[in-house]
């Protein structure tokens, strides 16, 4: 891994130059073909690797505990976890958002990404929107479950009924049902729509009739023809620019259930930027967690380039930076409001009996990310992934803090309590991991983890004018 | 046969018998017809196994039978009885040897909910927790419900004739006794001196833990006999009390709150001087408290006897010195400018001669006829109950008592260490109990017999001030039980004697009216009989016991340790009631334990926290208690609650707390010295509230000191649960009890909801609030509120819709520093709050809007309601509620967790009461402001073409309420009460700040002390510290200066 000496014969790994006079390449030392053998090799190679089998082993078990928590959960009551009045709601929330934090990687990669011409998206984008619905997956599971009566759930949707009820338009709850399952169905429909061509490069190539006959069911009658890519590059476009707004909305919305509550601490208007700023932030690290063990396990550092990595760095030192300004500005403003709550709910968080959660928040996501100013920690695989990692942590402590700080003192000193999650609470947690890796491991498997048809449209062979000028304006970062 | 024909249809059983043959006739006198006769002889084999084949099968054939249930209607309905519709019975509740009138309401012959009796003198109307949690004893299922007779090391069922023929007295009675609870009961004394005439023989022991036999001593010594006292708090504007808790721990607790709160809430104000170790709720409601020792308390009581002396008020010959530190100048004028109208009590755990020097100085400053006044004892000859225990194990020891029945006495759980009880009773032959559980006398006992609750049997009581009450049933003995007089009815051979007739029969001992019958049902209907008091005795101070007034405590260790009586279990009598046992603790809010009450003074020297275990060490006992930091507790000493421990309650109260009846001899049953020592371990306490040992806070280098939970605390009690000094009240009015407003812009950014018919609200005074908890109780009984368990409740998931928030207040320094160290806190400087909190129905409900499913709803009267069966459980309304009313079922809460998680028995489950949903798992609730009686309340109205009145609708909690601090009502009417009260001038709404518009309001509490001109109101923030606020931001709460002219009346005893 890391920077690689270049072999002979080989172009240099190493894309991260900063020469203004030479445009970066995207996609090192190979061309149309060999990419296609490449990407498409990992899901044509018979049989599974040790490697997948055990990760695949291990995920499933998880899995299983996860299920095995759910089920106790529904026949005993929600009181098998730490959650109590006045903390009514715990590890359940946290995670929820957690994991819809992370789920906004994948759809800003290729919505928002594809919209402003960033042409590097496209090695990352199948796996970091295939991340993004196993996350959406995960995150939809807990609000589910963390209800008093789970079979009754379905009284959220706005479903006619015999008692001509509709929900309660006013509450962000429901905002949340419409704001995650219309992100989840978009950001689905949107994978699915940009793994066609490559699903019908796996069928073209299928060596045997089973996997013909799937990949020719997924690729959806596929061509290639010229009048199919003129309607398919529309069609993404305007996926793309419908699936925008909604990277934005979705964690807003996710926002508005604490910053429409009365709770000190909850009720601020700087949420909506803030936690989608911490998404983006979340999901990156996310992505950079999967994509630097994923190149290294399959060789794709020649498609996964360091480069692409290091965009993903900077992109996370930007929204570091945003987080860890929000971060204090709200300290400011609960100050400088004179509200007496306000001010307490934050000296509390910072001082409080949780004043680790919030030293761990703020220190893997206001200062550790910022090692990125350097190129060398940028650039590292080892580090970055490190780094990631510490941003995950402390993504996942800024919800505990948001949640749990808040509400277990709120404006009766009387009512003040503590919460501590029982062995439930954390079996499930660790559970909704094993069920996303599960997940993710499949995709590796069977589904082309790059986006073979775009990240060709960005390589040299790509551009038109290629014989004209041995890199055009076109293409590179 | 044939003679016997009666005219009209013939029946026959077969045609033989309607021919009458002669072969008929030798069948009929043949008892056992002939297949009988054929098993009995010894015939074939064949025949054999022909009737033991059919018996197998036949046996086989009842395992087929329905269970038979019968469902008949009334074939005469009683007259006035509604089916469905609750009927009220008034009866009384002894407890202690004094009776409280209650009414039950009982629906379809189920007694569910008990309420005081307007027209009894001991309740007006009131009642406490113990009444009101005595529904649930009758329907406990670990009662004892057979007759039990000892079988080797089990018991084996046997029945009461079984009982009565095996033990009654022989002879004279000789070696037969009886130990007896305290029972005011005529019936029961008529037939104990009936029986001591037919056995003369025949011993009768009166033995309580908890006994107020000193103040009777006191009498004795002061006065030359025994006499009672009732204190007429109404009457008294000084009150001074050497550690008595005149509010919760007093045979007329009830009467006293409701006399004493009639006068706190402005006008005439009383003051109140309490001198104790612990903090009672006398203490909390106190306008001074003077912590100290209770060892130290005589010497005080001394101190005023001299102070008054040197004012010219006659003390009794020989009196000392004393404390005169601990007696204000300012306690001696009050007294002698208001002579005749104060009060001098001291409390149980006192030695004689204190209540004694109580007596004579009431004497002395005229109090008497007034404030106090005292009737003959009722039985003058009866020995102290130490002494009668000590006597009893004495003959026992001795072998001269054959048998002894103990009637619902617990005595090897409860009797002084020192006596050995237990070990002695072993010595008895003939061992009889008669009580509700099979505890840890019972299982001493030969016989266990199953006595009958006051809710299933016939008796009758007589109150403090001897008022005659009837005790009627309202049921059937569920279990078979007895009552006590018929038991010992049946012990002197009428055993078929039923309560009813013994009860009627001393009523007619007692009734010269001529028209017995009118008179009896009078009598029933009212709950008491009219002029059956004491009559008033004018005392005479008799001399030569004034030295006898000293101070001092047994035992030896750098530590006094006092027994208390808990607030809920009382002398562990009521462990086995859940709802009890779930009852905070009024002042550390602990739950289903007892601990050792330590100042925090002595808890930083010893170094030890809340939880801490401390070994507690007297003569050579030693216990470890749990401790809980008390700021109040006097320096040097320490407290705790008898009753835990309990070794066989039942499933609720076995092994709950500590049994600390091994520390206490009797020869030091109030307090005694005790050595302290640190066990290094801890104990896990559930709490209801945060512990006062909760973060302090940090000191950073630039920012200095940040302030931490406890200093918010301090912050947030005195804007939430206000209260201000009488002085400052009179000259400021309404701005004194006024915060410094948040709401700086109280501008409608919409059309407000209107509501036209009734408006519902609730005034709660925290002025009369003593912090009984009786509300609390009231509520989980009227609204089938479940218990949860210790172990919920340390996670926080206690179920009471009605809560009582307590606050520590201290007094802060002057430099505003906050600085709570726990070792420097004064425990004179320690007040204590008080405020119930109920669902507070807010108009702009944070509730209502986060509920994704709209299962929380306002409905046209301003109802905050909850909609059981469309909540999901997403919990939204618990976080966004500001008063954290909301309580969630996290469990199926209907499953009986102390009984192995069955459901619960159909007995168990007679208690609920049938207007009130029972929730189940997943759902949330909350207090409805007792939504089914207002509904009830408008059905009568509207059947009876009318309007409602004002008061006729009435909450649980303000019905249970013994001080009236709960008022409820409609709003929209300006007349009613409710409304004069939210427009009253300490009226706030807490919280106003957020607007959430809460339709339920506090009346600021009032203290009788001097004023600190805080004319500019409680300050919230110190940012906002004197910037010209206060005074005229009371006007943004709503209630302007209404309360004008209520100050100008407002002086009273005030300094």
């Amino acid at each position: 891994m890391a920077v690689m000496s270049a072999e002979p014969g080989r172009q240099s790994l190493d894309n991260t130059h900063d020469d203004p006079r030479e445009r970066a390449p995207l996609v090192i030392g190979h061309d149309l073909a060999s990419l296609t053998d490449k990407i498409c090799a990992i899901v044509e190679r018979p049989g599974f690797t040790t490697w997948w089998k055990i990760c695949f082993g291990i995920s499933a078990g998880v899995t299983g505990i996860l299920g095995a928590m759910v089920l106790y959960l529904i026949t005993t009551g929600v009181g098998v976890w730490g959650v109590n009045a006045p903390a009514g709601w715990g590890f359940a929330i946290i995670n929820f958002v957690f994991w819809v934090g992370i789920g906004h990687a994948g759809t800003l990669i290729s919505a928002i990404l594809f919209l402003f011409r960033q042409k590097w998206r496209t090695g990352i984008n199948r796996f970091a929107e295939a991340m993004t619905i196993f996350a959406v997956i995960c995150a939809g599971l807990f609000p589910g479950i963390h209800i008093g009566r789970v079979w009754l759930a379905y009284w959220l949707f706005p479903i006619p009924n015999q008692m001509e009820m509709w929900p309660n338009f006013r509450s962000p709850l429901l905002w949340d049902v419409f704001a995650v399952s219309t992100y989840f169905t978009v950001s689905l429909v949107f994978w699915y729509m940009g793994m066609i061509p490559d699903l019908a490069t796996v069928r073209d190539r299928a060596t045997t009739k089973l996997r013909q006959w799937i990949y020719g069911a997924l690729a959806l009658g596929w061509r290639g023809s010229t009048r199919a890519w003129v309607h398919y590059e529309r069609a993404y476009l305007l996926l793309a620019a419908l699936a925008t707004p909604l990277v934005l909305s979705v964690h807003s919305v996710v926002s508005f259930d604490f910053a429409v509550s009365i709770v000190p601490g909850w009720h601020t208007t700087i949420f909506p930027p803030y936690f989608v700023a911490g998404a983006i932030f979340s999901g990156f690290a996310m992505v950079v967690t999967l994509a630097v063990p994923v190149r290294a396990i399959f060789n794709l550092e020649d498609v996964i380039t360091i480069r692409h990595l290091e965009n993903m760095n900077k992109i996370l030192l930007a929204t570091g930076s945003m987080v860890g300004y929000a971060y204090s500005v709200e300290f400011f403003i609960a100050w400088y409001s004179g509200n007496f709550y306000e001010s307490f709910a934050f000296t509390n968080r910072a001082f409080g009996p949780y004043w680790w959660a919030y030293f761990a928040m703020f220190t893997c996501n206001a200062f550790v990310p910022h090692v990125f100013w350097m190129k060398s920690w940028r650039t590292s695989p080892v580090r970055m992934w490190i780094i990631s990692i510490f941003v995950n942590i402390g993504m996942w402590f800024e919800r505990f803090v948001i949640v749990i700080t808040s509400l277990s003192r709120d404006y009766l000193a009387s009512s003040w309590g503590h919460y501590t999650p029982t062995w439930v609470d954390w079996m499930t947690f660790v559970g909704s991991f094993g069920l996303f890796m599960t997940l993710f491991l499949l995709f590796l498997r069977f589904i082309p983890a790059v986006a073979i048809a775009e990240v060709k449209s960005v390589m040299p062979e790509g551009d038109p004018h290629h014989y004209e000028h041995a890199h055009g304006h076109e293409g590179g970062a | 046969m044939s003679s016997l024909k009666p005219s009209g249809k013939t029946y026959w059983r077969s045609l033989d018998e309607l021919a009458d043959n002669d072969e008929f006739r030798r069948f009929v006198d043949n008892e056992f017809p002939a297949p009988a006769d054929e098993m009995m002889a010894p015939t074939s084999r064949r025949h054999f196994l022909k009737f033991m084949g059919a018996s197998m099968g036949l046996a086989g054939m009842t395992a087929c039978r329905w269970p038979v249930e019968e469902i008949l209607p009334f074939a005469s309905r009683p007259e006035g009885y509604v089916p469905g519709v609750p009927l009220q019975f008034a009866t009384a509740m002894d407890v202690g040897g004094s009776a409280l009138g209650v009414t039950v309401t009982s629906y379809d012959g189920r007694p569910v909910k008990v309420e005081g009796n307007p027209s009894h003198p001991a309740s007006l109307g009131g009642t406490d927790t113990t009444a009101q949690a005595s529904v649930l004893d009758l329907y406990d299922p670990d009662r004892n419900s057979r007759v039990l007779k000892r079988d080797g090391e089990t018991y084996s069922a046997d029945s009461w004739d079984g009982f009565f023929g095996a033990a009654a007295p022989k002879g004279d009675g000789q070696g037969f006794a009886v130990l007896s609870r305290a029972q005011s009961s005529p019936s029961l004394r008529r037939l104990r001196s009936r029986m001591q005439q037919r056995f003369p023989d025949a011993r009768w022991y009166e033995y309580e833990a908890l006994s107020r036999d000193n103040e009777r001593d006191g009498t004795k010594m002061a006065f030359g006999r025994p006499m009672r006292p009732h204190l007429k708090l109404d009457q008294a504007k000084v009150i001074v009390s050497f550690e008595d808790d005149l509010l919760k721990d007093h045979p007329t607790a009830v009467r006293n709150a409701r006399d004493f709160a009639a006068h706190r809430r402005g006008d005439h104000m009383n003051q109140l001087h309490v001198f104790e170790s612990a903090f009672s709720l006398t203490g909390i409601a106190a306008d001074k408290r003077v912590p100290m020792a209770s060892a130290d308390v005589a010497g005080a009581a001394a101190a005023l006897g001299s102070k008054l002396a040197a004012r010219g008020i006659a003390v009794p010959a020989g009196l000392s010195g004393g404390n005169a530190a601990a007696i204000d100048d300012e306690l001696v004028e009050a007294l002698v400018s208001n002579r005749g109208h104060s009060l001098i009590t001291a409390g149980p755990r006192q030695p004689a001669a204190v209540h004694a020097l109580a007596h004579a100085l009431n004497v002395a400053l005229g109090n008497v006829g007034n404030s106090v006044v005292y009737s003959d004892d009722p039985e003058p000859s009866r020995p102290h109950h130490l002494e009668a225990i000590k006597s009893l194990a004495a003959e026992m020891d001795a072998g001269r008592v054959e048998t002894l029945l103990v009637l619902d006495s617990n005595p090897v759980y409860d009797a002084p260490a020192d006596i050995d009880f237990g070990g002695k009773l072993a010595k008895v032959a003939n061992k009889i109990h008669w009580g509700f559980y099979h505890d840890e006398t019972g299982q001493a006992c030969d016989w266990c017999l199953p006595a009958a609750h006051y809710l299933e049997s016939w008796g009758d009581a007589r109150a403090w001030d001897g008022t005659y009450s009837v005790v009627q049933p309202l049921i059937e003995p569920l279990f078979n039980g007895k009552s006590a007089v018929e038991v010992l009815a049946g012990l002197m051979g009428n055993t078929a004697a039923k309560g009813y007739d013994l009860v009627r029969e001393t009523y007619r001992g007692m009734d010269t009216d001529h028209d017995f019958e009118a008179s009896w049902r009078r009598a029933l209907h009212d709950g008491l009989r009219a002029g059956t008091g004491f009559a008033a005795q004018e005392p005479t101070v008799t001399d030569g016991w004034g030295s006898s007034v000293q101070g001092g405590a047994g035992g030896s260790g750098d530590f006094e340790l006092t027994f208390l009586p808990d607030p809920s279990l009382y002398d562990g009598r009521y462990a086995n009631n859940g709802w009890l046992m779930e009852l905070p603790e009024p002042l550390t809010k602990v739950t289903w334990d007892n601990v050792l009450m330590m100042s925090p003074k002595d808890a930083a020297a010893m170094g030890v926290r809340d939880g801490s275990l401390v070994a507690v060490d007297q003569g050579g006992t030693s216990l470890d208690l749990p401790v809980t930091v008390t700021p109040g507790q006097a320096d040097g000493t320490v407290a705790v609650w008898l009753g835990y421990g309990r070794a066989a309650a039942g499933r609720i109260g076995t092994g709950r707390g500590v049994d600390v009846y091994p520390l206490r001899g009797s020869a030091n049953p109030g307090f005694v010295k005790v050595g302290l020592s640190k066990t290094g371990r801890n104990y896990k306490l559930a709490t209801t509230q945060n512990h006062w040992a909760i973060d302090d806070g940090v000191s950073l280098p630039v920012l200095g000191k940040i302030e931490g939970g406890r200093q918010q605390t301090q912050r947030r009690a005195e804007v939430h649960a206000r209260e201000v000094n009488l002085p400052d009240f009179v000259k400021y009015g309404a701005a004194s009890v006024a915060a410094v407003d948040l709401q700086h812009h109280p501008v409608e950014l919409w059309k407000e909801a209107t509501y036209e018919g009734h408006k519902w609200g609730m005034a709660i005074d925290l002025s009369a609030c003593t912090g009984c908890n009786t509300c609390i109780i009231a509520c989980q009984a009227e609204n089938n509120i479940p218990i949860v368990g210790k172990d919920e409740i340390y996670n926080g998931r206690e179920m009471h819709w009605l809560r009582v928030d307590r606050y520590f207040k201290v007094e802060q320094p002057d430099d505003d520093t906050m600085n709570l160290d726990m070792a420097s806190i004064e425990a004179d400087k320690v007040d204590v709050a008080m405020q119930p909190l109920t669902c507070h129905h807010c108009e702009n409900a944070p509730c209502e809007q986060v509920c994704p499913v709209a299962a929380t709803v306002h409905d046209d009267e301003g109802l905050n309601v909850m909609v059981y069966n469309r909540c999901v459980g997403t919990r939204y309304c618990l976080n966004n509620c500001p008063y954290k009313v909301r309580r969630f079922n996290w469990f199926n809460n209907q499953k009986d967790k102390f009984a192995g998680g069955r459901k619960r028995t159909t007995t168990e489950m007679m208690v609920m009461n049938p207007e009130v949903t029972v929730r189940s798992r997943g759902v949330m609730e909350k207090c409805t402001y007792c939504v089914q009686r207002i509904t009830t309340a408008k059905i009568t109205a509207k059947n009876e073409k009318r309007e409602l009145h004002d008061g006729e609708v009435v909450p649980a909690c303000a019905q249970a309420c013994p001080t009236q601090a709960i008022t409820f009502g409609d709003l929209n009417d300006s007349h009613s009460h409710v409304a004069e009260l939210q427009a009253d001038a300490r009226a706030y709404a807490m919280l106003d700040e957020i607007k959430v518009k809460p339709r339920t309001r506090y009346l600021a509490r009032l203290r009788n002390r001097k004023g600190e001109g805080l004319g500019e109101g409680v300050v919230l923030h110190d940012d906002h510290h004197g910037d010209g606020h206060g005074g005229g931001h009371g006007d943004g709460h709503g209630d302007g200066h209404g309360g004008g002219d209520h100050s100008s009346d407002a002086h009273g005893a005030g300094h």
